[in-house]
């Protein structure tokens, strides 16, 4: 018991800093906006944000006196930066539920939206039924992802594929990869408008209601609510819907008429140990993390064992083959050295397509990180294999064993134990890279985590997530530590 | 005596620099030669050439048992029948003692592990060390190191045995006990060929002593002749200043 008081002491102190509330800095109100998300909030021509959302936070920031400051964050990351009080409202047409209302406040909703279906006109997708054995795209941990979970059995859904927002999502619903793209009607039907290849086939009912989300019990929100009823009086949030959409809205939906607040059913404390070490939302998103490390360590092993091939191979023809080769093989390693991981990644995945080549989200994750682990493990062998003395060469020569005999039986080994230390380095990074691939929509240790913690509108996933990656990782790294010690107290 | 090994016209540059210059030798099977002269004079290098560790001039030719030292698959063959021992022993310092002996003739001669752990082991007590097989090579002195590289270059069976320096890596008590198996195996019939500077081993065991100076075989002839009666101005300056003391 004291060992846990110690635990959430220490945790407590390292998250200290991101979790005092930022109502109490004077001045402007900080709103979170997955910017992008049309026609809420996105960019114009010259960069500045607009938007049905953006307008209305600012109009909210003038009634109260205070400036509003918007900060771009991915939708997933709304949820942790509200309750940590980085943000003091986040926007992106978050859906009102009622698991998310355990963790954080609500104001009333000022939309009332349903899902949709999207798909590329020709492609024979009609309706939902339509879907069955095919992959759907969503958006990571939104209302749209719920559904399709809830709803994958019944209508047979392949694949749920998780996206970091709609231009990623559409990008491979247009090259074919996914069927169909499951998320908000209105924001689709903005996206569409112009799009004469795609069309929204079908609204599916959830009876979204979209609200400004701010932190549990967090002061600013009565306040807030109280200058959405007096703009819903006004008629200025309709004056929004017609300026966005083109026609005003209903009169009975809650863009018109003021709406109560929404309510937890069961009142939670809200704490640091609530928050960020949840119990019941770490056991109910324990079995997605294990699914996730699954799907890591098997993209880290792969890429790990083919870098290794590829790295030999390329060390080897980078000393030995012919110039033109040697050059080659040089210009390989400078090349995937120097380049993002991230944007090779993003290349792969999204661009080869248009030249034919469509690989899926763990093999453009799996090329990927063996085309980079492969150049920094050439690097490595490389070093290794010159820092054998010539003697060693020599000798091997003059006895007559024949390239192949020399370097397996008497360089390379001597070779490994100089860069089994960096070798191991590298397949940390390996591992611990696996995580970018959650960009492409590959359910790895990562994405499962942010996905949960969006669903359960909780950061407890992502601690979790943490811990796991340590418990796999620390040992790895201390073994390092001893080899190196190891190797260099040894005779060589 | 039939001709072993021919050497002609062997010339080798490096860059703009002349390491050997129109170097022409013939040495006959069973012949032992001791290569003296002065450091840098090129008698490193020139037996560096018969097994090809070091590439000479196109312009010359060496000839090792009818079959000419040149790179491609007849390269092995030379290897095969050419042994050589290095200053530095350069012994794998990953396997045992047993194994650095049987890695080559397991590898290039397909000998079985059993046939070649047997020779392994005879050899060992040829050279007096056999209780180190199972020994690493830093655990060993360097003079024993120096002779189970000995030993790892007679496993192949070579019709010659070159010697790069044997003893000017060691400390000068463990000379004497590499030279004693030298001695030994002078007698046996191999041909030998050694860069050294150990005159009195060279008086001693030599049927032919070659003088080397800047690149270019000065003066050959029995060691009486070169040591007693030197011709050559270089070869008689030569030994008056490693003689002296």
């Amino acid at each position: 018991m004291l060992k846990k008081n110690l635990i959430c002491f220490i945790l407590a102190l390292v998250f200290l800093p991101v979790f005092s509330p930022a109502q109490e800095r004077e001045g402007a109100i900080l709103v979170g906006a997955n910017i992008g998300n049309v026609p809420w909030e996105f960019q114009d021509t010259d960069g500045s944000f607009i938007g049905f959302e953006i307008d209305l936070v600012n109009e909210i920031g003038q009634r109260l006196g205070r400036d509003v400051e918007i900060v771009n964050i991915p939708f997933n990351g709304l949820f942790s930066a509200v309750q940590s009080g980085r943000i003091d409202i986040a926007i992106s047409s978050i859906g009102i539920t009622d698991r998310r209302l355990e963790s954080v406040s609500f104001t009333q909703p000022y939309y009332d939206s349903d899902q949709s279906l999207t798909t590329v006109i020709g492609s024979g997708i009609e309706s939902l039924d339509d879907l069955r054995g095919q992959i759907v795209a969503v958006d990571t941990g939104s209302t749209g992802d719920i559904w399709a979970t809830e709803n994958m059995e019944k209508y047979g859904f392949s694949e749920i594929r998780r996206y970091e927002g709609l231009a990623p999502a559409m990008l491979d619903v247009v090259i074919g990869r996914v069927k169909g793209y499951i998320s908000d009607i209105p924001a689709l039907l903005y996206y569409t408008r112009d799009k004469p290849n795609l069309a929204v086939v079908e609204r599916i009912p959830t009876g979204g209601r979209y609200a400004l989300m701010m932190g549990k019990n967090a002061p600013l929100v009565i306040d807030v609510n109280t200058v959405i009823s007096t703009l819903k009086q006004e008629g200025f949030v309709n004056g929004l819907h017609t300026k966005w959409f083109g026609i005003p809205a209903e009169d009975n939906t809650s863009t018109v008429e003021v709406r109560s607040m929404p309510m937890p059913d069961v009142e939670l404390a809200s704490n640091f140990v609530e928050t960020f070490l949840n119990m019941d939302v770490f056991m109910q998103t324990y079995p997605m993390l294990i699914a996730g490390l699954g799907t890591t360590i098997q993209l880290g092993i792969l890429a790990i064992v083919a870098g290794l091939i590829v790295g030999l191979g390329v060390a080897l023809v980078r000393l030995y083959a012919l110039l033109p080769f040697q050059i080659i093989a040089k210009v390989y390693i400078d090349i995937f050295r120097s380049i993002p991981l991230l944007v090779l990644l993003i290349i792969i995945f999204y661009a080869l397509p248009f030249v034919g080549i469509s690989l899926s989200p763990f093999y453009a994750a799996a090329v990927t990180l063996t085309l980079v682990s492969g150049s920094y493990t050439a690097e490595i062998f490389r070093a290794g294999i010159e820092a054998i003395p010539k003697g060693q060469f020599e000798a091997s020569q003059a006895l007559g064993l024949n390239y192949r005999d020399m370097m397996k039986d008497v360089i390379l080994p001597q070779a490994i134990k100089i860069v089994i230390p960096p070798l191991t380095n590298n397949c940390i990074n390996v591992i611990k890279d696996t995580a970018l691939a959650s960009v492409v929509a590959m359910p790895d240790l990562l994405k499962q985590a942010t996905q949960a913690q969006a669903v359960a509108a909780n950061p407890t996933p992502l601690i979790a997530a943490a811990v796991i990656y340590l418990a796999f990782l620390l040992p790895l790294v201390l073994w390092v530590s001893r080899l190196e010690v190891k190797f260099k107290v040894g005779d060589r | 005596m039939a001709t072993l090994i021919e050497l002609k016209n062997v010339e080798k540059h490096y860059g703009s620099f002349k390491a050997l210059t129109g170097i022409n030798l013939n040495i006959d099977e069973g012949e032992v030669i001791c290569v003296i002269g002065p450091s840098g004079s090129g008698k490193s290098t020139m037996i560096r050439c018969i097994n090809l560790l070091e590439q000479y001039d196109p312009d010359g030719e060496i000839i090792v048992d009818g079959i000419k030292v040149q790179k491609g698959k007849n390269l092995k063959d030379v290897r095969a029948e050419v042994g050589m021992v290095f200053q530095n022993f350069n012994l794998f310092p990953h396997l045992t003692i047993l194994k650095n002996i049987m890695l080559a003739p397991m590898r290039v001669k397909g000998t079985d592990e059993k046939t070649a752990e047997k020779t392994a082991r005879a050899l060992l007590a040829k050279v007096g060390i056999e209780t180190q097989a199972n020994k690493y090579p830093s655990q060993l002195s360097g003079g024993q190191q120096q002779r189970v590289a000995i030993a790892r270059a007679l496993a192949m069976e070579p019709k010659v045995l070159l010697f790069d320096e044997p003893t000017s890596a060691l400390d000068p008590e463990m000379v004497g006990e590499v030279l004693d198996v030298i001695k030994v195996l002078a007698t046996s019939g191999v041909t030998m060929i050694v860069v050294t500077h150990e005159m009195g081993f060279a008086r001693q065991v030599a049927d032919r002593v070659i003088f080397m100076d800047d690149g270019q075989v000065i003066e050959q002839g029995t060691p009486k002749q070169i040591f007693d009666d030197p011709q050559e101005q270089r070869t008689k300056s030569f030994l008056k200043a490693v003689l002296k003391h």
